[in-house]
């Protein structure tokens, strides 16, 4: 019993803390752009299969993969779905939210074409192996450091909100764009900011869990519903919802685990977060600002 | 026929409209005035029931409408038009005349060519027949806001909530509309509540008046009597003018 | 009882004391028989390539599901992002009762309809309580999330390898004879409910739904019964797809969630939808069969065809006309027709 209720707390919070990562660009980009990014889950399968592709074609050695995978991440992000997508179709919402998530169809059916399950792609990200024993529960010390790191990038970005002048006008636009324009700040740049900022955490996410969570060209979709279904109840694109709703869907995935069977997880949070929407329409932070 | 009683709106922290009470009879035709941001609109929301009473009761013709859906208010015999008009942008006038043909009262025989010669009959009335098979969106605000008129005309109501009608028209325009709303009301026999921030128009129009403030009812009774007292000049225009008087 | 009187330009059905007029007018009704009458000499042309009757025989079948998601999208004035979940839903109970129960075809599709409805029923209250968007996601998981529930219960539903060798609705003695029916079937399905979406569409609930899609609260002032509405507005179109999904359980012969509930499907019908023309329900029928001819080409291409696919819709929809559509190719809109504004963001 103790060692059940162990492993529920520390996995909820570890599961949370990741899921922080996952979900962090995504409320980004809701908050700031207003536009529901559905090819978000290309970051995932773009972080991974990029850098397999400079190590094992080009035969780069790890550092400047990351680094040439980061470049490829910002300038996919900005040329093909900001400037590509987003701008052009601004109008017409139905047809912005089917070109993205074609996008990703495409880049996901691309990366199984190159790299099918089968040819064992792998992420040599690992940065301490071994296990550590806490309480009666034993956890590697690698899902240990991407919580950490989750953590830590989190609090960095809500400090760099709060704390800098380009968190300032970000926050500023995302609550009130009108008034943001009058005041002088440049929508456009700011929206190129945002548009980077959201593919950090993802991308730190994916070389974190590569390790434990394994590389697959379909993992962008589960990856995404995680982050829709955070986004959902949270309150969509407000920071505060997301770090609330991650432990919440962190420790209702732990508790269907450890006390049911781990395969119901997903309809467990699904449907919890539909009992939620109904008793607070907008989520649990409905506001709609970032912060 | 319609009576508020002490009724409350908040939002957050902030009264819209505190225990407010009037009430009207058939055939009357009420103004409903006050600096902006007294409570009026919110006042006529509470009525439609777009916002639902924090306390207090609103009845009409002796039903208690106080918590009812919109719908059903509708089908009672209410009907309002918008201080912004919101006209149907993508349908033409008619079609959206023609709604309110429909659904305002029950139909069940209804075809939509009928209700289109229904439609065409309320667009005749206040003289934008010609205007039938414009888009909402082509037509100028006069166009639109005796638009707004015929739509609520179509549902038959008993009662008629016009919210600043007047505003953004220039005085021809404006006198031809209180020309299409006496003629309705004539026409129709239905009681007005009307709310207006052109004095002229209001004065002249209504017989009794209701003067609200920080969403507190501070005067009622005949434009005459509103006009002479001190407390609404001092309302209106501070209390400079009101020692002055 | 029903008198038929036939004037010089008109017909006119009595019964009892209300009347029917049916006035004869070609112009309206010649184009559409043109049509209905090339799609159905279709077969002959194509009889020798059997897997093209396949093609157009599927090409219905989209267009079948196409269909009552517009009239869904703008009757509930929400993008449904997940038209394929009451097709699943439908298809596996049909499939399910006809393996483990042996009903025939007619008993599982009155299943099918029942279930689909309950299950639509269920989820209606979201139309009017969850916002645009929260509708428009929750919607997109959970089609997704039936997918994981085949995979868990795998033992009933048999996840990836799906469900086979479920009883046909016709079978005659030669193979053809069988994809034949089944193309007037299908095609029979997909124009019944064009027929029918038309009708609502164009009568005083198409104005009343019309009114909910621009303008909600509005629309409630003047009296329009929007909760019922956007009920019926839900559970009728899931129905519809319930009843595709009953069709291809009994032609196909074999159902899996893998084919039908993911994302792939979903995008196939949205640009249906979108590249069709979404100002008509008919643009459904191009746009089917352009996606269908597509994605039969591409599948020459090998495997490489599941990354050509989505390129090619991203062609289609950046580079033809959005608004008419293929349809406007063929009709232009008057300016007083109602074009819907899809607006996925709605309070």
């Amino acid at each position: 019993m103790i060692e059940t209720i162990q492993s529920i707390l520390i996995y909820a919070f570890i599961w949370g803390s990741i899921y922080l990562l996952i979900s962090l660009g995504f409320s980004l980009i809701c908050g700031v752009l207003r536009i529901f990014h559905l090819g978000y889950g290309a970051t995932f399968v773009l972080a991974a299969y990029a850098t397999w592709t400079f190590m094992e074609d080009v035969g780069l050695s790890l550092i400047p993969s990351l680094l040439l995978m980061f470049l490829v991440q910002i300038g996919f992000s900005l040329l093909v779905f900001y400037r590509g997508v987003f701008q052009r179709y601004l109008e017409q919402e139905e047809v912005l939210l089917v070109l993205s998530l074609l996008i990703f169809v495409a880049i996901t059916h691309l990366a199984n074409f190159l790299y099918p399950v089968t040819a064992g792609v792998s992420l040599p990200t690992t940065l301490v192996d071994g296990t550590l024993v806490i309480g009666k529960v034993r956890i590697a010390y690698q899902m240990l450091f991407a919580a950490v790191g989750g953590i830590l990038v989190t609090l960095i970005y809500v400090l760099g909100f709060l704390k800098t002048r380009t968190g300032l006008i970000i926050r500023a636009m995302s609550q009130n764009l009108p008034a943001a324009l009058l005041m002088g700040a440049s929508v456009n740049r700011m929206y190129y900011v945002a548009m980077i900022l959201s593919v950090i955490p993802p991308t730190i996410c994916m070389l974190l869990i590569a390790p434990f969570w394994g590389v697959d060209p379909f993992m962008g979709s589960p990856l995404l519903m995680t982050a829709m279904l955070i986004a959902i109840l949270g309150g969509l694109g407000n920071l505060k919802g997301s770090i609330v709703a991650s432990y919440l869907i962190g420790f209702i995935h732990a508790s269907v685990s450890f006390l049911y069977v781990s395969r119901f997880m997903g309809l467990a949070a699904l449907i919890i977060t539909l009992a939620v929407m109904i008793y607070r329409r907008g989520g649990l932070f409905a506001g709609e600002t970032l912060w | 026929m319609l009576r508020v009683a002490n009724v409350s709106k908040r939002f957050g922290g902030l009264y819209a409209v505190s225990d407010v009470s009037f009430s009207l009879n058939e055939g009357e035709v009420i103004g409903l005035i006050g600096p902006n941001g007294a409570g009026k609109t919110t006042m006529l929301n509470l009525i439609c029931g777009v916002y639902q009473a924090d306390a207090g009761a609103i009845e009409f013709l002796g039903q208690n409408i106080t918590a009812m859906p919109s719908n059903r208010i509708c089908r009672l015999g209410v009907s309002r038009t918008y201080q912004i008009p919101q006209p149907f942008q993508a349908m033409t006038a008619l079609s959206g005349v023609a709604v309110g043909v429909i659904n305002g009262k029950k139909r069940p025989h209804m075809s939509l060519s009928d209700a289109a010669l229904e439609a065409s009959y309320y667009l005749e009335f206040v003289g934008l027949f010609a205007k039938r098979d414009t888009l909402a969106r082509h037509l100028t605000l006069y166009e639109l806001r005796m638009l707004e008129l015929a739509r609520a005309l179509a549902t038959t109501p008993k009662l008629l909530l016009i919210d600043e009608v007047m505003a953004g028209l220039n005085p021809a325009e404006s006198s031809q509309a209180l020309e299409m709303i006496w003629s309705a009301q004539e026409q129709f026999g239905i009681t007005i509540l009307w709310i207006e921030h052109v004095m002229k128009i209001i004065m002249s129009a209504a017989q009794r008046i209701v003067v609200l403030q920080y969403g507190k009812k501070i005067a009622e009774g005949t434009p005459q009597e509103i006009a002479a007292n001190p407390i609404i000049i001092e309302a209106y225009l501070g209390g400079r003018y009101a020692k002055a008087e | 009882m029903v008198n038929l009187e036939f004037r010089r330009d008109r017909v006119l059905f009595r019964w009892g004391d209300q009347k029917y007029e049916w006035v004869i007018e070609p112009r309206y009704w010649r184009n559409p028989a043109i049509g209905v009458a090339l799609l159905a000499i279709l077969p002959i042309f194509v009889a020798p390539y059997p897997h093209i009757l396949t093609m157009i025989t599927t090409a219905n079948l989209y267009a079948a599901i196409a269909i009552p998601l517009s009239l869904q999208i703008i009757g509930t004035a929400r993008l449904n992002f997940g038209p394929q979940l009451y097709l699943g839903i439908g298809g596996y109970t049909a499939a399910l009762l006809n393996l483990h129960f042996g009903l025939s075809p007619v008993f599982t599709l009155l299943a099918a309809i029942l279930v689909c409805g309950g299950i639509a029923l269920l989820l209606s209250p979201t139309t009017w309580i969850a916002k645009g968007l929260y509708f428009s996601l929750i919607t997109l998981i959970l089609p997704l999330t039936f997918l994981d529930v085949t995979f868990i219960y795998g033992d009933i539903f048999r996840g990836e390898v799906g469900l086979v060798g479920m009883s046909p609705l016709l079978s005659f003695k030669k193979v053809t004879w069988n994809y034949l029916a089944y193309f007037y079937l299908s095609l029979l399905l997909m124009l019944v409910y064009l027929w029918v979406c038309d009708k609502i569409v164009r009568s005083r609930f198409g104005v009343s739904m019309a009114a909910i899609n621009e303008n909600e609260d509005v629309a409630r002032m003047m009296g329009v019964q929007v909760d019922r509405y956007k009920v019926f507005y839900y559970v009728f179109p899931s129905i519809l797809s319930g009843i595709v999904g009953w069709f291809i359980v009994h032609t196909f012969r074999t159902f899996a969630g893998v084919t039908y509930l993911p994302l792939e499907f979903m995008t196939k019908i949205l640009i249906i939808v979108i590249v069709g023309g979404r100002a008509f329900l008919y643009g459904a029928i191009p746009g089917a069969y352009l996606i269908s001819i597509v994605e039969d080409s591409l599948r020459a291409f090998g495997p490489i065809n599941y990354v050509l696919f989505p390129l090619v819709l991203i062609a289609l929809i950046v580079f033809l006309p959005r608004g008419e559509g293929l349809w406007g190719l063929y009709h232009k809109r008057h300016h007083r027709d109602y074009y819907p504004a899809l607006h996925v963001r709605r309070d």
